[in-house]
Protein backbone atom coordinates (compact mmCIF):
# COMPACT_ATOMS: atom_id res chain seq x y z
CA UNK A 1 0.00 0.00 0.00
CA UNK A 2 1.60 3.23 -0.70
CA UNK A 3 0.99 6.77 1.11
CA UNK A 4 1.64 9.78 0.17
CA UNK A 5 4.10 11.61 2.51
CA UNK A 6 2.13 15.32 3.50
CA UNK A 7 4.58 17.46 4.80
CA UNK A 8 3.85 18.75 8.00
CA UNK A 9 3.05 22.17 7.65
CA UNK A 10 0.89 21.23 4.42
CA UNK A 11 -3.12 20.87 4.52
CA UNK A 12 -4.61 17.87 2.37
CA UNK A 13 -6.82 19.92 0.58
CA UNK A 14 -3.98 22.45 0.09
CA UNK A 15 -2.00 19.48 -1.88
CA UNK A 16 -5.60 18.98 -4.22
CA UNK A 17 -5.47 22.84 -4.90
CA UNK A 18 -2.16 22.50 -6.03
CA UNK A 19 -2.88 19.64 -8.03
CA UNK A 20 -5.96 20.91 -9.87
CA UNK A 21 -4.35 24.47 -10.75
CA UNK A 22 -1.87 22.35 -12.30
CA UNK A 23 -3.63 20.69 -14.45
CA UNK A 24 -5.71 23.46 -15.25
CA UNK A 25 -2.51 25.18 -16.05
CA UNK A 26 -1.31 22.21 -18.74
CA UNK A 27 -5.00 22.70 -20.12
CA UNK A 28 -4.94 26.21 -20.94
CA UNK A 29 -1.07 25.16 -22.45
CA UNK A 30 -2.19 22.33 -24.46
CA UNK A 31 -5.30 25.05 -25.75
CA UNK A 32 -2.86 27.55 -26.69
CA UNK A 33 -0.47 25.57 -28.52
CA UNK A 34 -3.80 24.04 -30.78
CA UNK A 35 -4.51 27.05 -31.67
CA UNK A 36 -1.39 28.20 -32.48
CA UNK A 37 -0.83 24.99 -34.52
CA UNK A 38 -4.59 25.19 -36.24
CA UNK A 39 -3.28 28.84 -36.93
CA UNK A 40 0.28 27.76 -38.52
CA UNK A 41 -1.38 25.56 -40.40
CA UNK A 42 -3.61 28.24 -42.13
CA UNK A 43 -0.59 30.53 -42.69
CA UNK A 44 1.81 27.84 -43.67
CA UNK A 45 -0.90 26.81 -46.93
CA UNK A 46 1.36 25.77 -50.06
CA UNK A 47 1.98 29.21 -52.19
CA UNK A 48 0.42 27.23 -55.09
CA UNK A 49 -2.26 24.21 -54.97
CA UNK A 50 -2.50 21.89 -57.88
CA UNK A 51 -5.75 22.44 -59.76
CA UNK A 52 -8.11 21.35 -62.21
CA UNK A 53 -9.91 24.36 -64.02
CA UNK A 54 -13.67 22.78 -65.07
CA UNK A 55 -14.92 26.47 -66.50
CA UNK A 56 -15.44 29.81 -66.73
CA UNK A 57 -12.18 31.55 -65.37
CA UNK A 58 -10.73 34.19 -67.20
CA UNK A 59 -9.89 32.42 -70.17
CA UNK A 60 -8.39 29.42 -69.59
CA UNK A 61 -9.62 26.14 -71.30
CA UNK A 62 -11.83 24.06 -69.38
CA UNK A 63 -10.93 21.16 -67.89
CA UNK A 64 -7.08 22.17 -68.19
CA UNK A 65 -5.00 21.22 -65.15
CA UNK A 66 -2.63 23.74 -63.58
CA UNK A 67 -1.63 25.44 -60.01
CA UNK A 68 -3.78 27.74 -58.24
CA UNK A 69 -2.10 30.47 -56.74
CA UNK A 70 -2.65 33.59 -54.79
CA UNK A 71 -0.14 36.67 -55.93
CA UNK A 72 0.05 39.54 -54.33
CA UNK A 73 -3.71 41.23 -54.95
CA UNK A 74 -4.97 38.32 -57.48
CA UNK A 75 -5.56 34.63 -58.23
CA UNK A 76 -3.66 33.16 -60.61
CA UNK A 77 -4.24 29.96 -62.41
CA UNK A 78 -1.04 28.49 -64.38
CA UNK A 79 -0.73 25.90 -66.69
CA UNK A 80 2.77 24.32 -67.08
CA UNK A 81 4.44 26.35 -70.36
CA UNK A 82 1.95 28.72 -70.83
CA UNK A 83 0.97 32.16 -69.69
CA UNK A 84 -0.87 32.85 -66.31
CA UNK A 85 -4.30 34.01 -66.24
CA UNK A 86 -5.39 36.16 -63.02
CA UNK A 87 -8.09 38.19 -61.85
CA UNK A 88 -8.39 40.71 -58.68
CA UNK A 89 -8.97 38.76 -55.43
CA UNK A 90 -11.73 42.35 -54.76
CA UNK A 91 -13.70 41.54 -57.94
CA UNK A 92 -14.74 38.12 -56.40
CA UNK A 93 -17.67 38.42 -54.70
CA UNK A 94 -18.82 34.85 -53.95
CA UNK A 95 -17.03 32.17 -52.99
CA UNK A 96 -18.62 28.61 -52.57
CA UNK A 97 -17.44 24.64 -51.50
CA UNK A 98 -18.31 21.72 -52.42
CA UNK A 99 -17.00 18.23 -53.36
CA UNK A 100 -17.32 15.80 -55.68
CA UNK A 101 -16.87 12.51 -56.54
CA UNK A 102 -15.33 11.50 -60.28
CA UNK A 103 -14.16 8.02 -61.98
CA UNK A 104 -10.16 8.10 -62.42
CA UNK A 105 -8.22 6.69 -65.05
CA UNK A 106 -9.52 7.92 -67.99
CA UNK A 107 -10.10 6.25 -71.12
CA UNK A 108 -7.90 3.34 -70.60
CA UNK A 109 -9.65 2.46 -67.39
CA UNK A 110 -13.11 2.47 -69.20
CA UNK A 111 -11.79 0.47 -71.88
CA UNK A 112 -10.08 -2.19 -69.31
CA UNK A 113 -13.30 -2.16 -67.47
CA UNK A 114 -15.59 -2.86 -70.66
CA UNK A 115 -12.97 -5.81 -71.30
CA UNK A 116 -13.56 -7.62 -68.12
CA UNK A 117 -16.25 -10.25 -68.66
CA UNK A 118 -19.58 -11.02 -67.23
CA UNK A 119 -19.64 -7.40 -66.49
CA UNK A 120 -17.48 -7.41 -64.06
CA UNK A 121 -16.06 -3.88 -64.76
CA UNK A 122 -18.52 -2.54 -63.20
CA UNK A 123 -17.42 -3.71 -59.92
CA UNK A 124 -14.30 -2.32 -60.42
CA UNK A 125 -16.40 1.28 -61.22
CA UNK A 126 -16.44 0.85 -56.88
CA UNK A 127 -12.64 1.43 -56.56
CA UNK A 128 -12.30 3.23 -59.17
CA UNK A 129 -13.63 6.41 -58.22
CA UNK A 130 -12.08 9.84 -56.15
CA UNK A 131 -13.44 12.52 -54.17
CA UNK A 132 -12.60 16.03 -54.56
CA UNK A 133 -13.15 19.43 -53.26
CA UNK A 134 -14.54 22.08 -55.78
CA UNK A 135 -14.23 25.65 -55.37
CA UNK A 136 -16.59 27.88 -57.26
CA UNK A 137 -16.22 31.73 -57.53
CA UNK A 138 -18.22 34.13 -58.84
CA UNK A 139 -16.58 37.76 -60.00
CA UNK A 140 -17.16 40.74 -62.30
CA UNK A 141 -15.00 42.10 -65.10
CA UNK A 142 -14.11 45.80 -65.68
CA UNK A 143 -17.42 46.33 -67.42
CA UNK A 144 -19.56 44.94 -64.50
CA UNK A 145 -19.71 41.40 -66.36
CA UNK A 146 -20.32 38.52 -64.23
CA UNK A 147 -18.26 35.88 -64.25
CA UNK A 148 -18.56 32.00 -62.45
CA UNK A 149 -15.48 29.56 -62.34
CA UNK A 150 -14.86 25.97 -61.32
CA UNK A 151 -11.92 24.71 -59.90
CA UNK A 152 -11.16 20.80 -58.53
CA UNK A 153 -8.73 20.84 -56.05
CA UNK A 154 -7.76 17.97 -53.76
CA UNK A 155 -9.90 16.70 -50.93
CA UNK A 156 -8.98 19.29 -48.29
CA UNK A 157 -7.45 21.44 -49.71
CA UNK A 158 -10.32 23.92 -50.64
CA UNK A 159 -11.28 25.64 -47.44
CA UNK A 160 -7.51 26.49 -45.98
CA UNK A 161 -7.64 28.64 -49.96
CA UNK A 162 -11.43 29.62 -49.52
CA UNK A 163 -10.25 31.22 -45.88
CA UNK A 164 -6.62 32.86 -47.54
CA UNK A 165 -9.07 34.39 -50.14
CA UNK A 166 -11.19 36.00 -47.68
CA UNK A 167 -8.63 36.97 -45.71
CA UNK A 168 -7.60 39.09 -48.62
CA UNK A 169 -10.77 40.64 -49.30
CA UNK A 170 -12.52 38.31 -51.55
CA UNK A 171 -16.36 38.33 -50.26
CA UNK A 172 -18.30 35.33 -49.71
CA UNK A 173 -22.04 35.17 -49.62
CA UNK A 174 -22.00 33.30 -46.42
CA UNK A 175 -18.55 34.60 -44.91
CA UNK A 176 -19.57 34.39 -41.25
CA UNK A 177 -20.97 30.88 -41.63
CA UNK A 178 -19.69 27.11 -41.83
CA UNK A 179 -18.49 27.02 -45.66
CA UNK A 180 -21.27 25.58 -47.75
CA UNK A 181 -20.57 22.06 -48.41
CA UNK A 182 -22.86 20.82 -51.37
CA UNK A 183 -22.34 16.48 -51.41
CA UNK A 184 -24.53 15.78 -54.81
CA UNK A 185 -23.82 12.15 -54.47
CA UNK A 186 -24.64 12.25 -50.81
CA UNK A 187 -27.87 14.25 -51.56
CA UNK A 188 -28.60 11.71 -54.55
CA UNK A 189 -28.94 8.57 -52.24
CA UNK A 190 -30.99 10.52 -49.55
CA UNK A 191 -33.89 10.87 -52.42
CA UNK B 1 -27.93 53.64 -136.84
CA UNK B 2 -27.10 56.13 -134.57
CA UNK B 3 -25.92 55.11 -131.43
CA UNK B 4 -26.53 57.20 -127.95
CA UNK B 5 -23.25 56.44 -126.08
CA UNK B 6 -23.15 58.48 -123.11
CA UNK B 7 -27.07 57.41 -122.26
CA UNK B 8 -26.26 53.62 -122.93
CA UNK B 9 -23.26 54.56 -120.17
CA UNK B 10 -25.49 55.98 -117.32
CA UNK B 11 -27.67 53.10 -118.18
CA UNK B 12 -25.26 50.37 -117.85
CA UNK B 13 -24.04 52.49 -114.39
CA UNK B 14 -27.30 52.59 -112.96
CA UNK B 15 -27.94 48.91 -113.30
CA UNK B 16 -24.58 48.25 -111.97
CA UNK B 17 -25.12 50.15 -109.06
CA UNK B 18 -28.24 48.57 -108.32
CA UNK B 19 -27.18 45.24 -108.91
CA UNK B 20 -24.54 45.73 -106.36
CA UNK B 21 -26.47 47.51 -104.25
CA UNK B 22 -29.26 44.86 -103.70
CA UNK B 23 -27.18 42.24 -102.31
CA UNK B 24 -25.25 44.39 -100.05
CA UNK B 25 -28.69 45.53 -98.46
CA UNK B 26 -29.75 41.77 -98.25
CA UNK B 27 -27.11 41.18 -96.52
CA UNK B 28 -27.43 44.00 -94.42
CA UNK B 29 -31.08 42.93 -93.05
CA UNK B 30 -29.82 39.07 -91.92
CA UNK B 31 -26.98 40.93 -89.86
CA UNK B 32 -29.76 43.05 -88.30
CA UNK B 33 -29.91 40.82 -85.43
CA UNK B 34 -30.42 41.10 -81.63
CA UNK B 35 -28.46 41.38 -78.88
CA UNK B 36 -29.08 38.60 -75.77
CA UNK B 37 -27.65 39.19 -72.19
CA UNK B 38 -27.89 36.05 -70.27
CA UNK B 39 -28.83 36.86 -66.29
CA UNK B 40 -27.67 34.62 -63.46
CA UNK B 41 -29.96 31.36 -63.12
CA UNK B 42 -32.34 31.64 -60.63
CA UNK B 43 -31.98 28.19 -58.76
CA UNK B 44 -35.54 27.90 -58.04
CA UNK B 45 -36.60 25.85 -54.55
CA UNK B 46 -34.43 22.20 -55.67
CA UNK B 47 -31.73 22.97 -53.62
CA UNK B 48 -28.96 23.19 -56.42
CA UNK B 49 -25.86 23.43 -55.79
CA UNK B 50 -23.87 26.77 -56.45
CA UNK B 51 -21.45 24.96 -58.84
CA UNK B 52 -24.24 23.93 -60.95
CA UNK B 53 -25.52 27.51 -61.28
CA UNK B 54 -22.23 29.06 -62.42
CA UNK B 55 -21.82 25.83 -64.88
CA UNK B 56 -25.06 26.48 -66.64
CA UNK B 57 -24.34 30.42 -66.72
CA UNK B 58 -21.30 29.96 -68.20
CA UNK B 59 -22.23 27.47 -70.71
CA UNK B 60 -25.24 28.98 -72.20
CA UNK B 61 -22.81 31.79 -73.09
CA UNK B 62 -20.26 29.51 -74.66
CA UNK B 63 -23.80 27.61 -76.26
CA UNK B 64 -25.26 31.22 -77.42
CA UNK B 65 -22.00 32.11 -78.89
CA UNK B 66 -21.84 29.60 -81.36
CA UNK B 67 -25.23 29.55 -82.79
CA UNK B 68 -24.52 32.96 -83.92
CA UNK B 69 -28.01 33.94 -84.08
CA UNK B 70 -27.35 37.10 -82.30
CA UNK B 71 -25.04 39.95 -82.75
CA UNK B 72 -23.81 39.47 -79.39
CA UNK B 73 -23.86 37.44 -75.98
CA UNK B 74 -23.91 40.02 -73.32
CA UNK B 75 -23.54 38.58 -69.09
CA UNK B 76 -25.10 39.76 -66.27
CA UNK B 77 -24.19 43.22 -64.89
CA UNK B 78 -22.40 43.88 -68.00
CA UNK B 79 -22.67 47.68 -68.61
CA UNK B 80 -22.63 47.19 -72.27
CA UNK B 81 -26.18 46.22 -72.45
CA UNK B 82 -27.78 50.16 -71.41
CA UNK B 83 -26.32 50.89 -74.85
CA UNK B 84 -27.74 48.14 -76.95
CA UNK B 85 -30.61 48.97 -79.40
CA UNK B 86 -32.13 45.63 -79.67
CA UNK B 87 -31.95 43.90 -76.69
CA UNK B 88 -33.34 40.13 -75.35
CA UNK B 89 -32.94 39.00 -72.15
CA UNK B 90 -32.48 35.60 -71.16
CA UNK B 91 -34.33 34.49 -67.74
CA UNK B 92 -33.77 30.41 -66.40
CA UNK B 93 -35.34 29.18 -63.51
CA UNK B 94 -34.75 25.71 -62.66
CA UNK B 95 -37.42 23.83 -61.94
CA UNK B 96 -36.48 20.16 -61.01
CA UNK B 97 -32.61 18.84 -60.29
CA UNK B 98 -32.24 15.44 -59.33
CA UNK B 99 -28.40 14.99 -58.11
CA UNK B 100 -26.89 12.06 -59.85
CA UNK B 101 -23.68 9.94 -58.93
CA UNK B 102 -20.87 9.11 -61.51
CA UNK B 103 -20.21 6.26 -59.78
CA UNK B 104 -23.83 4.66 -59.44
CA UNK B 105 -24.39 4.92 -63.24
CA UNK B 106 -20.93 3.47 -63.71
CA UNK B 107 -21.65 0.25 -61.70
CA UNK B 108 -25.31 -0.37 -62.44
CA UNK B 109 -26.12 1.85 -65.82
CA UNK B 110 -29.70 2.26 -64.88
CA UNK B 111 -29.71 4.48 -62.25
CA UNK B 112 -27.42 7.72 -60.71
CA UNK B 113 -28.75 10.12 -63.36
CA UNK B 114 -28.31 13.90 -63.25
CA UNK B 115 -31.52 15.63 -64.53
CA UNK B 116 -32.25 19.26 -64.82
CA UNK B 117 -35.42 20.50 -65.96
CA UNK B 118 -35.42 24.89 -66.37
CA UNK B 119 -37.91 27.24 -67.44
CA UNK B 120 -35.96 29.14 -70.10
CA UNK B 121 -37.62 33.13 -70.83
CA UNK B 122 -35.96 35.03 -73.33
CA UNK B 123 -38.23 38.82 -73.66
CA UNK B 124 -37.75 42.30 -74.40
CA UNK B 125 -36.32 44.87 -71.52
CA UNK B 126 -39.88 46.11 -71.21
CA UNK B 127 -40.98 42.53 -70.22
CA UNK B 128 -42.62 41.40 -73.87
CA UNK B 129 -41.98 38.05 -74.11
CA UNK B 130 -40.51 36.59 -77.17
CA UNK B 131 -40.05 32.73 -76.30
CA UNK B 132 -40.73 30.63 -73.32
CA UNK B 133 -39.98 26.82 -72.83
CA UNK B 134 -39.00 24.24 -70.96
CA UNK B 135 -35.59 22.52 -71.50
CA UNK B 136 -34.36 19.60 -70.01
CA UNK B 137 -30.52 18.18 -69.73
CA UNK B 138 -29.56 15.00 -68.55
CA UNK B 139 -26.39 12.88 -67.84
CA UNK B 140 -27.68 8.98 -68.17
CA UNK B 141 -24.45 6.58 -69.02
CA UNK B 142 -20.76 8.50 -69.56
CA UNK B 143 -19.61 11.98 -68.16
CA UNK B 144 -18.91 13.77 -64.63
CA UNK B 145 -22.48 15.04 -63.29
CA UNK B 146 -21.74 18.66 -64.69
CA UNK B 147 -22.14 17.49 -68.29
CA UNK B 148 -25.87 17.98 -67.27
CA UNK B 149 -25.31 21.87 -67.19
CA UNK B 150 -23.91 21.37 -70.56
CA UNK B 151 -26.26 19.54 -72.18
CA UNK B 152 -29.15 21.76 -71.02
CA UNK B 153 -27.22 24.76 -72.40
CA UNK B 154 -26.84 23.37 -75.82
CA UNK B 155 -30.66 22.16 -75.70
CA UNK B 156 -31.67 25.99 -75.04
CA UNK B 157 -29.12 27.21 -77.30
CA UNK B 158 -30.94 24.60 -80.12
CA UNK B 159 -34.18 25.78 -79.22
CA UNK B 160 -33.23 28.93 -79.40
CA UNK B 161 -31.57 28.28 -83.15
CA UNK B 162 -34.82 26.42 -84.13
CA UNK B 163 -37.41 29.20 -82.92
CA UNK B 164 -38.50 31.90 -85.56
CA UNK B 165 -37.89 35.22 -83.77
CA UNK B 166 -39.31 38.60 -84.75
CA UNK B 167 -37.05 41.41 -86.68
CA UNK B 168 -35.60 43.40 -83.60
CA UNK B 169 -37.37 47.37 -83.84
CA UNK B 170 -34.54 49.19 -85.25
CA UNK B 171 -34.22 46.49 -88.44
CA UNK B 172 -37.86 47.42 -88.86
CA UNK B 173 -37.47 51.12 -89.02
CA UNK B 174 -34.43 50.40 -91.23
CA UNK B 175 -36.55 48.66 -93.76
CA UNK B 176 -39.22 50.95 -93.70
CA UNK B 177 -36.58 53.78 -94.38
CA UNK B 178 -35.11 52.31 -97.18
CA UNK B 179 -38.53 51.37 -98.89
CA UNK B 180 -39.68 55.19 -98.71
CA UNK B 181 -36.35 55.91 -100.38
CA UNK B 182 -35.90 53.32 -103.12
CA UNK B 183 -39.86 54.74 -104.26
CA UNK B 184 -38.41 57.60 -105.62
CA UNK B 185 -34.81 58.29 -105.64
CA UNK B 186 -33.43 56.74 -109.07
CA UNK B 187 -32.76 59.82 -111.33
CA UNK B 188 -31.46 58.35 -114.29
CA UNK B 189 -29.82 61.51 -116.11
CA UNK B 190 -29.93 61.65 -119.93
CA UNK B 191 -28.05 63.99 -121.88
Amino acid sequence: MTHTAIPCYCKPSDHLLKRSSLIAFLILVMACGTGAFAEDQLNNLPSSLPATHLLGFAGARNNSKGTLSIESDALQFKKKGKAAMQVKIASIHDLLLGDLSRQVGGVPVTLAKAAVPYSGGRAVSLFTHRKYDTLTLEYVDAEGGLHGAIFELKKGQAEGLRNELLAKGAQASNAGNEPTKQTAEASSENK
Amino acid sequence: MKTNRPALFVTTTVLLTLAIAQPARLSAESAAQWTVQVSKVNPGAVGLTPSFQVAIYENLLQELSKTKRFNGVLRDGDQKASNATDLLLLNTVVEKYTAGSETRRAVTTVTGATKLIVHTQLSTPDGKIILESTVHGNVRFMGGNLRATHNLARNIAKTIKKSSMPEPPSSVVTKAMNSTSSDGVVVVAFP
